[in-house]
């Protein structure tokens, strides 16, 4: 796990802000000036509660929404100023990023492939390479709305990695899935990091993140309360399972409000 | 934004959209089967209610008495084979106005001055005019009254040594100086220039919301946002592909219209004895292009800014069919009987000076300066849109979609308070 933090970051993420106003609640800091890094052949996993500011922060690293302060950026595109380059760089998958139904599975791939930027001389041969990885062929031709959800879900990651970007992004991605399907979720992941990918993996479900993740960012309430790998975390909490560790650090924080991020010194610092 | 981007979406839109039956209907069967359908069924309507009306037997109530030596009238009358005498109607003319009755007709010498010829007479008809079959009645009865006046006439005449030649005095005939395709014109630049519109309209109002509040409903909205184009690029294809559409449908309603006014109208009017000859001039026909350019173009944007604050292709279709009725509104203003021209003046009202320009077009009128004019106004029109659109866009809870609003409370919260 060490050697990794000795790579150039894919993502590198510095003193992140995001603040929303609301009528009735006054702004409210979403992300309250986190920072980490991830490299390529990792997955970092961003572990929180529903409200935690996940995937706010995942999606000003997507470029749909704008930090506040701080800075962001994707294999060196920072996220404010080229966030043309910062999503061809990136693929994003989350409950909330649906398939087109009207096109067919092989459509969607191919037009995935071509607006992000991937070169059309070769986009046939990759959607051929990921109709097979993704066992897509016998419904390629068929469209989307008429797949069974599992089939949707192929689809959808293969969309994902139709350009073959070197970050991805998934934000709770097994939210909804039967056991099978949350399984191949898994793997996939697991083969995006053989290959070489710099995975963003949020999701509030311990066993996930302590399966699949090299480093393990907890968040509460918009701040980054600890950071590091499982063994790290274990260290410095002196508790075994995930959930455990995420409830300590939880109600530590709960119990004292003010504490500064960085409170927690034994977690690994972000990387300046 | 890269036109190679935008050629990739705008390709995919249309694909999508083409395998959307609602877009399908609205966009393409509509715009093709409205005026076959409607002309047929509107004509069919009519013969069918015309010959019903002339099928019905005239009741006729007849009081009085002629002189005798018209006395044989009467017996016309009763003998007619579609006028049925009653006798035994109380207080006729009230039965007339209750509809129990289509015609009371009472006989008596003529008096005065003309009593002094011998024999004449004069005829009273009470009819219901807000009835058609007591209006038929009505005529029935004049016929025969118009026939034996004529046979009458002839032979006193004959009496005086008058023969038919020498009757035909004070001829009136009339010359319609105007041509079948005159005609046509006529017909053609009130219909067109209102329905072109509305198809146009039409054409793009399902698009607009299905590209927007659809995607939103869909959640192919935030798919979209992560790809790698330019947003500028994704607005400007789903702009293109929206106004695209709406061209289509004009063009459609156009074609359709040029065919099934002469197949449909043709026959049906020839039964009357007039003629129709459709044909467009090239000049025309491209002035019409580019106001059907114009109009979509304009509708798209419209369309697109209110439909965007939709989150579902339901509350997108209630945003924009306010901007539905405000395009109407100068159709009516501009219609056939309201005897506005295109002048340098109209031009400057938006839509009602497209409609003016098209039905002017189809004339073979071309008011060039106005012409101009209208070309500017509505350009500056889409571009004011289109900026408002920009502005739109760059507001993050648009982007996401978390906005909770229409486009007045959006204008309102923060166009204006935070400008």
């Amino acid at each position: 796990m060490t050697t990794t933090h000795l790579q150039t970051p894919a993502v590198r993420v510095r003193d992140l802000r995001k603040t929303f106003y609301e009528e009735q609640r006054g702004e409210i800091a979403a992300v309250d000036g986190i920072s980490f890094d991830a490299v390529p052949g990792e997955v970092f996993g961003l572990l929180g509660a529903n409200g935690a500011g996940k995937t706010t922060t995942l999606r000003m690293l997507s470029t749909v929404l704008r930090p506040t302060g701080g800075s962001a950026s994707v294999m060196g595109h920072d996220v404010v100023e080229a966030g043309e380059s910062v999503r061809q760089n990136l693929g994003f998958y989350s409950a909330s990023t649906a398939l087109y139904p009207r096109l067919t599975a092989r459509e969607t791939l191919e037009f995935f492939a071509r607006i992000n930027g991937y070169p059309e001389a070769r986009v046939q041969t990759r959607v051929d390479e990921l109709v097979d990885r993704f066992g897509i062929r016998e419904y390629e031709h068929g469209r989307v709305e008429k797949l069974s959800s599992g089939m949707k879900q192929k689809v959808s990651i293969a969309r994902t990695i139709a350009h073959d970007p070197p970050v991805l992004i998934f934000d709770e991605p097994t939210v909804g899935l039967d056991v099978m399907n949350a399984i191949e979720m898994v793997r996939v992941i697991d083969d995006l990091k053989a290959d070489g990918k710099a995975v963003l993996y949020s999701s509030h479900i311990m066993s996930e993140v302590e399966k699949l993740c090299d480093r393990i960012g907890i968040l509460h309430r918009g701040r980054l309360l600890a950071l590091g790998t499982l063994e790290d975390l274990r260290a410095s909490t002196g508790e075994h399972y995930l959930e455990e560790i995420f409830v300590k650090f939880v109600t530590e924080v709960s119990g004292s409000e003010a504490a500064e991020p960085g409170a927690f010194g034994e977690m690994t610092p972000p990387r300046s | 934004m890269k036109w190679r981007e935008i050629g990739i979406l705008y390709r995919h839109e249309l694909r999508s959209a083409l395998r959307e039956r609602t877009i399908v209907v609205n966009g393409i069967l509509i715009p093709i089967f409205l005026y076959p359908v409607m002309l047929w069924g509107m004509f069919t309507a009519v013969t069918f209610v015309q010959g019903l009306n002339e099928g019905f037997t005239s009741r006729v109530v007849i009081e009085g008495q002629l002189p005798a030596l018209n006395a044989e009238l009467r017996d016309s009358l009763a003998a007619l084979p579609d006028v049925r005498i009653e006798d035994d109607v109380a207080d006729p003319r009230t039965a007339v106005s209750e509809g129990r009755l289509d015609a009371l007709v009472t006989l008596s010498p003529a008096s005065g001055t003309p009593g002094a010829l011998p024999g004449n007479f004069a005829v009273d008809v009470a009819f219901d005019g807000s009835e058609t079959r007591s209006v038929n009645a009505r005529d029935r009865v004049e016929a025969v009254v118009e026939r034996w006046r004529a046979r009458w006439l002839g032979e006193l005449g004959e009496d005086l040594g008058l023969d038919a030649a020498d009757r035909g005095v004070f001829v009136l005939r009339s010359d319609n100086v105007s041509t079948a395709r005159d005609v046509s014109e006529q017909l053609l630049g009130y219909m067109l220039s209102v329905f072109l519109i509305i198809m146009v309209a039409v054409g793009c109002f399902i698009p607009a919301v299905d590209t927007t509040a659809g995607e939103r409903e869909r959640s192919t909205w935030e798919t979209l946002m992560t790809v790698g184009a330019d947003r500028g690029s994704i607005v400007v294809a789903k702009y293109l592909y929206v106004a695209t559409l709406g061209v289509v449908a004009g063009a459609l309603n156009v074609v359709a219209l040029m065919v099934s006014i002469g197949a449909v109208l043709e026959p049906l009017l020839g039964q009357s004895g007039a003629s129709i000859e459709v044909a467009l001039s090239p000049m025309a026909a491209l002035v019409m292009v580019g106001a059907a350019s114009l109009l979509a173009l304009t509708f798209a944007a419209a369309m697109m800014v209110f439909a965007s604050f939709a989150r579902s292709f339901k509350d997108g279709q209630a945003m924009v069919s306010p901007v539905m009725w405000l395009i109407f509104l100068p159709i009516l203003l501009g219609g056939e009987g309201s005897d506005v021209n295109l002048s340098v003046n109209t031009a400057l009202v938006p839509l009602l000076n497209v409609s003016m320009m098209i039905r002017d077009a189809i004339r073979g009128v071309f008011m060039w300066e106005g012409i101009a004019i209208t070309l500017g106004v509505s350009v500056a029109l889409v571009v004011v849109l289109l900026l408002i659109a920009r502005r739109i866009l760059s507001f993050e809870e648009f982007l996401t979609g978390s906005f909770d609003g229409s486009f007045w409370r959006f204008a309102k919260d923060r166009l204006l308070t935070r400008g």
